[in-house]
């Protein structure tokens, strides 16, 4: 019994009350006609034509890698269209017969990589790219990869020197869209932004895909040096190339509600409450202007950190720091979430919801590795400098 | 499309964070004696790509899809779970066919039972390996449960068998288990909380000329809330334990609709007095209902054969446990507050009012079944 109790007053008995959450039990449908789920797609949609194409071929030649690592790329790539994680499942089952060694096709080796990055298993994914650059020193992936983790690492110096040796083997654009990833985010993202604007139009025609990274690219570049109108042009022709791409939404998004336009945000984002980037979004956009789905968002935001704790996973705690801090309130909690994921990701984002954290907390010395990182980095945005500031003021 | 820009799409999607429901199945165990049963929920999607629901090609499944499939489901599912009890392999046989909502969709639920010999297991083993083939992220959260209390594990590729002790706790440690519950449900019952406080609150004052004046001596009081309490305790044991030994059951839906009616009703009796001096007797009469109240939840955990009286009779013994201790807060507090407008204006009147209220609305709730807060 706790005698917290003792201090129980009728109205707290009351507020208690009418919080109890009202507990999920199973049901019977009422008829056949009843539609219990909604599919991603339909089996006659080309991604699941193409899907199962794909998948016949595997299942006709089970040792050929080429026809695997196709398959395997393709549910990749849906997992990040969609942000739907058991597409990445899927992508383990259809290279899982290839080991990873010397032995393997580079191309499988790099999904091996790129499936370990996905479980922020860090070292091994570093290692199955290196094994891939073994045997195929040129290949693309493999070292673009190892930049992205060098960068989620803050390792700036090991991301220039991969970019360097991307260099002698890319297109002039791949090469200036990796040093200029470096360069936006250690202090100079408004000479990062002229040089890679400059690379785009000098390359002439570019694939939409391309366009799209590097268009993402420009907008939070400008939106880094605070150029908002630059970064809302960037963001809506990113949009108007017309891909599904969970990061593209997450990052405008993210504009949008530091813009205060959340009612923006609640039709860009209303359909894509699978992925849980996009919900934690929703749900802080329709808190902020007060409408009733706003708690239902929250409600199932929250049970699904808590269905992920049950597995026992710890891959999305920039997001639950984010969660528990703007949408539940518990600074105390949101710090403890935030300062263990800083120890395995280090970008401005995650150095973001730590230090929010810590300012919320009345924590500074909590931030101290995020505090360092601004310094260090030279990092530009606005708000996490501000925030930095405020948070280097405050007396612990 | 072109494998070039895919690649490229590396440098994008690193930094993004991603979704994190990946693919689970919930499954429960329980045993309670020789009897082993089962519960696993899995979600459709899944389903439907190691299976194929959708039989229209809509994108949608219905509950007419998912009824039609059974067969297939059941021996899909059961072909990849074994449950052994002391070593041998129990028979599953498939029960109802449900579904429920989880944070990522709809799941269908099927409930089974274990043939296991027909002995009471000392130790249960699990071996699964659902989904493992089509995707290995999948993760079966299991939840073992026996006499009330439950253990949980994960079963992945890596570990797809989990053991579990199922020996029998000691008859003290059941003892103390329900006793922690009776308390524990008294502490969280705000209905009998409520019920118990508005029928306190009258205590530390006395009814003159239809208008309550404070109590002059603490005696007067205490030995009002000694018969309030008394009466109430009194006949809620003695439902409690006639429904917990199934002598007579009570429609839920009643008791929990007239647990609330008396709510509102000793609630008003402070504004408006009709009953004063012998609420003793509205404490006896509904504390008979109450006792229905507890006794639904002590089904709801489940009570161990070999020790039902045992059982029975800590978890009666909690919930006064958890009485008195409620009344001891609130008595000596009210006893020191009586005399002042805060306590009559703010604590008693608008107390009563509040709480006539929300048993209002959990009346209208309960006999409706309809929910009126979210």
């Amino acid at each position: 019994m706790n005698f917290r109790c003792l201090s129980v007053s009728v109205l707290s008995a009351i507020a208690l009350a009418t919080s109890q959450p009202a507990a999920a039990a199973p049901y019977l449908p009422k008829d056949d006609t009843v539609v219990l789920e909604t599919l991603p797609g339909k089996p006659s949609d080309p991604t699941a034509t193409e899907l199962r194409s794909m998948r016949a071929a595997v299942a006709a030649a089970p040792t050929d890698a080429e026809a695997a690592a196709r398959l395997a790329l393709r549910y990749f790539e849906l997992a990040m269209e969609q942000g739907d994680p058991r597409y990445v499942g899927y992508a383990e089952a259809v290279i899982r017969p290839w080991p990873e060694n010397a032995t393997t096709a580079a191309e499988l080796l790099v999904l091996h990589g790129k499936l370990r990055q996905y479980r922020h298993d860090f070292a091994h994914a570093m290692a199955d790219f290196d094994l891939a650059l073994k045997s195929d020193p040129a290949n693309f992936g493999a070292r673009a990869w190892r930049v992205a983790i060098l960068m989620v690492r803050a390792d700036y110096a090991g991301a220039r020197r991969e970019c360097d040796l991307l260099a002698q083997y890319a297109s002039e654009l791949q090469a200036v869209a990796c040093s200029t990833y470096v360069d936006a985010t250690t202090g100079n993202a408004r000479p990062a932004y002229a040089r890679l604007l400059a690379a785009l139009a000098r390359a002439g025609e570019v694939d939409p895909g391309h366009q799209l990274w590097i268009l993402t690219r420009l907008a939070e570049m400008a939106w880094r040096f605070g150029d908002a109108g630059a970064a809302e042009r960037h963001f809506r022709s990113a949009l108007a190339l017309g891909f599904d791409d969970n990061f593209l939404l997450a990052a405008y998004a993210d504009f949008l509600l530091e813009q205060g336009r959340a009612a923006e945000v609640v039709p860009l984002l209303r359909k894509w409450s699978r992925s849980d980037t996009l919900l934690l979004r929703l749900a802080l956009a329709t808190r902020a202007l007060k409408q009733p789905e706003g708690e239902k968002y929250v409600r199932t935001l929250g049970d699904r950190f808590a269905d992920a704790g049950l597995r026992g996973e710890k891959l999305h705690l920039q997001e639950e720091a984010r969660f528990l801090l703007d949408l539940k309130g518990d600074a105390r909690a949101a710090l403890a979430a935030a300062s263990e994921n800083y120890r395995t990701q280090r970008e401005p984002r995650d150095a973001q919801v730590l230090i929010d954290a810590a300012l919320a907390a009345r924590d500074p010395a909590a931030a101290t590795p995020a505090l360092q990182w601004v310094e260090a980095s030279g990092f530009e945005a606005k708000r996490l400098r501000d925030a930095a500031s405020q948070l280097k003021a405050m007396k612990p | 499309m072109n494998t070039k820009f895919l690649i490229f799409l590396a440098f994008l999607f690193s930094a993004a964070a991603h979704a994190h429901k990946p693919s689970d199945s919930y499954l429960a165990l329980s045993v309670e004696g020789a009897s082993v049963r089962g519960q696993w929920d899995i979600a459709l999607r899944d389903l439907e790509f190691a299976l194929g629901l959708d039989s229209d090609g809509n994108g949608e499944i219905t509950w007419g899809e998912l009824k039609s499939k059974r067969k297939e489901v059941e021996s899909y599912a059961f072909s990849r779970l074994n449950v052994f009890s002391d070593g041998k392999s129990c028979a599953l046989s498939a029960a109802d066919l449900l579904v429920d909502d989880h944070s990522d969709g709809t799941y269908a639920v099927m409930r089974f039972d274990a043939d296991c010999g027909g002995r009471a297991p000392a130790s249960v083993e699990v071996a699964y390996s659902l989904f493992f083939d089509i995707d290995p992220t999948h993760r079966g959260l299991l939840r073992f449960e026996r006499g009330g209390t439950a253990q949980t594990g994960v079963l992945s590729p890596e570990r797809p068998k989990l053991a579990f002790r199922a020996g029998e706790s000691s008859p003290l440690a059941q003892f103390t288990d329900y006793l922690r519950e009776g308390v524990w449900h008294i502490w969280i019952g705000f209905d009998h909380i409520l019920f118990l406080i508005s029928l306190l609150l009258p205590s530390v004052l006395i009814l003159k000329n239809r208008t309550w004046k404070p109590a002059e001596r603490f005696r007067d009081t205490f030995w009002d809330v000694l018969k309030v309490v008394t009466s109430f305790t009194i006949a809620h044991s003695i439902t409690l334990s006639l429904a917990a030994l199934s002598v007579i059951s009570l429609p839920s839906r009643l008791v929990e609709s007239t647990i609330a009616l008396s709510v509102v009703l000793a609630a008003l009796n402070n504004l408006k007095p009709v009953v004063a001096e012998r609420r003793w007797a509205v404490a006896f009469a509904f504390g008979l209902i109450h006792g229905f109240g507890f006794a639904s939840v002590l089904a709801d955990l489940g009570l161990p054969q070999g020790t039902l009286l045992l059982a029975l009779v800590g978890f009666n013994l909690g919930v006064e446990v958890g009485q008195l201790a409620i009344v001891s807060a609130f008595l000596p507090l009210a006893y020191l507050l009586r005399r002042s407008g805060f306590y009559r204006g703010v604590v008693f009147t608008g107390g009563s009012a509040a709480i006539a209220l929300v048993a209002l609305v959990w009346l209208a709730e309960r006999s409706l079944d309809v929910k009126l807060w979210p």
